[in-house]
């Protein structure tokens, strides 16, 4: 039982301000000692020393500790309006690839190669006498070789290991590693898909061109990733990237890069697809880092 | 020293059964019998003697050769009492990587989610706690890169603590402290609530003494003693005297800050002046006798 409410001109009695620092009292009572704190400064200093500090100092240390998390930015916000869940959104800042300097690396890979195939075909290249447009492909061939091996790239850094410095602790961790190298993967994908496409209408080449690389880029990824269940992650990325540059190179050197993109290998970038979509699915377990060799 | 085994087996919480590894020609690991009851248990050895390569198989993220490991029961080859093993888990690897663009706090944040902890106020509480308890919570808001290198073993203990993990698995935890933070580190270790299962490494000889009420000493991957820090020490008796002149019948001899010499052997000569042994006297003698063979 507390004290009674304080009368006008008293104070309130230290079982009532100890009830109150506790959080025990009527929600009635609480308003009463509110209203008479707000006008008395001894039962306001009284009431200091009823608090536990050792509470007050657990409350601080969230406080800080949300102020030193942050929100994320404004993607982040973004994304999470958009129903993406905050914790999945975290983890993907740890994704080395998905930082704002390997982005600007890509792009800036991207305009070189791209912005050479574009100044060909305006003939702004010393010895390119007048504009020769697409139709000479060989312009197009180092967009054709670096584009999806640049996705590669971008995806390869999302998933091996050895560009995670904390990768021991996601291993014992019980978050899924499949989950975790999963959304990594398709988030490094989609974000390195980006600059390509748009890369692809900027170069000299035909309509269907941006269209034309999706496919490749995801074989790639989906291949590496499959080949990361059989093989070393790294020889997986290395293979997947042979995969692409062998025939590009072979191709370009037939003068005829161009067919790297169309029917057939359009066919066969399917193909790879569907078959590591299965291995995938089948072997998806080996994903799981830890307690393996 | 009988009823001890008897109680020690029947409280084992975790459990290797003639654990072995080999990294190519060399033998990590050669056929370890282990049992972890709740408390502390210290693993003392040299560099090199397997400590790291046990504790990794014990932290579900390295798979033996050959032998067997349980904990709480479970079998880590099966993937769903792994993920289980991992819950209860606080694992700090000897080699720790940290994103070093975050901050203390986001890297906490981003460990509790690896660690299934996905409500936003909870991590906040968690990281907070495991701030305070390492002495860190004024360093939330600092980037790793700026944090000093006894700091960032704070935050390395720190992210083993999430969770309130029932086995911490501490790799060498008081490397890089200075001799104020391995205080605080023992204290902080001995006030953990709940009993959990305790088992961390190192080669330094008065940590084991300080806080563990359990050694195992770890020679050439293989177990050569289990016991008290007492018995560790007993099994120097009448092995360690003191001299002014170097004697050169002993194994090991070096000399002290009062000028005189510590000496370790077989059998102290007759009339030397026999001294206590401590807990490195009998390590070193164990690892003498290794070394021997």
């Amino acid at each position: 039982m507390t004290s009674p409410l304080p009368a006008a001109g008293e104070h309130a009695g230290e079982d009532l301000l100890a009830s109150y620092a506790a959080g025990t009292v009527e929600p009635v009572v609480v308003w009463s000692v509110e209203a008479h704190l707000t006008r008395c400064a001894a039962c306001r200093g009284a009431l200091s020393g009823h608090v536990d500090q050792r509470r007050l100092a657990r409350n601080r240390g969230v406080l800080l500790v949300r102020v030193a998390i942050g929100d994320g930015g404004r993607v982040h916000r973004l994304l999470r309006r958009c129903g993406v869940p905050d914790h999945l959104l975290r983890l993907l800042a740890a994704t080395p690839s998905l930082r704002g300097s390997w982005l600007l690396s890509v792009i800036g890979v991207l305009a070189v190669v791209a912005g050479e195939a574009a100044a060909f075909r305006h003939g702004r290249m010393p010895g390119a006498g007048p504009a020769i447009g697409y139709q000479d492909p060989a312009v197009l061939a180092p967009f054709l070789l670096v584009a999806p091996l640049l996705v590669l790239a971008v995806v390869a850094v999302a998933f091996l290991p050895m560009f995670d410095p904390a990768s021991r602790l996601a291993v014992a961790a019980p978050f899924s590693g499949v989950t975790l190298l999963l959304v990594r993967t398709v988030c490094a994908l989609a974000a390195a898909l980006v600059p390509v496409v748009v890369a692809a209408f900027v170069v000299p080449g035909p309509g269907w061109l941006p269209a034309a690389l999706l496919l490749p880029s995801l074989a790639l990824s989906a291949f590496t990733l499959a080949a990361a269940t059989l093989v070393d992650p790294r020889a997986a990325a290395v293979m997947a990237g042979g995969l692409w540059a062998a025939p590009a190179l072979l191709l370009a050197t037939s003068n005829a890069p161009l067919l790297i993109v169309q029917h057939h290998a359009q066919v066969a970038c399917a193909a790879v697809l569907c078959a590591s979509a299965v291995v995938l699915l089948i072997r998806r377990d080996r994903l799981e880092m830890g307690w393996k060799r | 020293m009988e009823a001890m085994k008897t109680t020690n087996v029947r409280t084992a919480v975790v459990r290797a059964d003639g654990l072995s590894r080999r990294y190519g020609a060399v033998r990590a690991l050669d056929g370890v019998d282990l049992t972890l009851g709740r408390g502390i248990t210290g693993l003392l050895g040299p560099n090199g003697a397997g400590k790291t390569t046990l504790l990794s198989i014990l932290a579900t993220v390295g798979e033996p050769d050959a032998g067997q490991v349980s904990a709480f029961g479970l079998d880590p080859r099966n993937a769903a009492e792994r993920v289980e093993i991992r819950r209860r888990l606080g694992y700090l690897p000897q080699e720790l990587g940290y994103h070093r663009h975050f901050t203390a706090a986001a890297f906490l944040d981003y460990v509790a989610i690896l660690k299934e902890i996905t409500d936003r106020r909870r991590r906040a509480q968690e990281v907070a706690r495991v701030l305070a308890a390492t002495g860190l919570e004024d360093r939330a808001r600092t980037r790793i890169r700026a944090l000093s290198g006894g700091m960032r073993q704070r935050l390395g203990i720190a992210q083993a603590l999430l969770g309130e993990p029932e086995l911490l698995i501490l790799d060498e935890p008081t490397a890089g402290l200075d001799p104020e933070q391995r205080l605080r580190f023992r204290e902080l270790l001995s006030g953990l609530p709940g009993e959990p299962v305790i088992v961390l490494s190192t080669h330094q000889a008065d940590d084991i003494a300080a806080i563990c009420p359990r050694v195992v000493v770890l020679l050439r991957g293989q177990v050569h003693f289990t016991g008290t820090p007492a018995e560790l020490a007993a099994t120097a008796d009448g092995r360690v005297w003191a001299a002014g002149e170097r004697d050169p019948r002993a194994h090991l001899s070096w000399r002290g800050g009062d000028n005189r010499w510590r000496h370790i052997g077989e059998a102290s000569p007759a009339g030397a002046e026999l001294v206590a042994p401590t807990v490195e006297d009998g390590y070193l003698l164990l690892s003498h006798a290794a070394d021997a063979r």
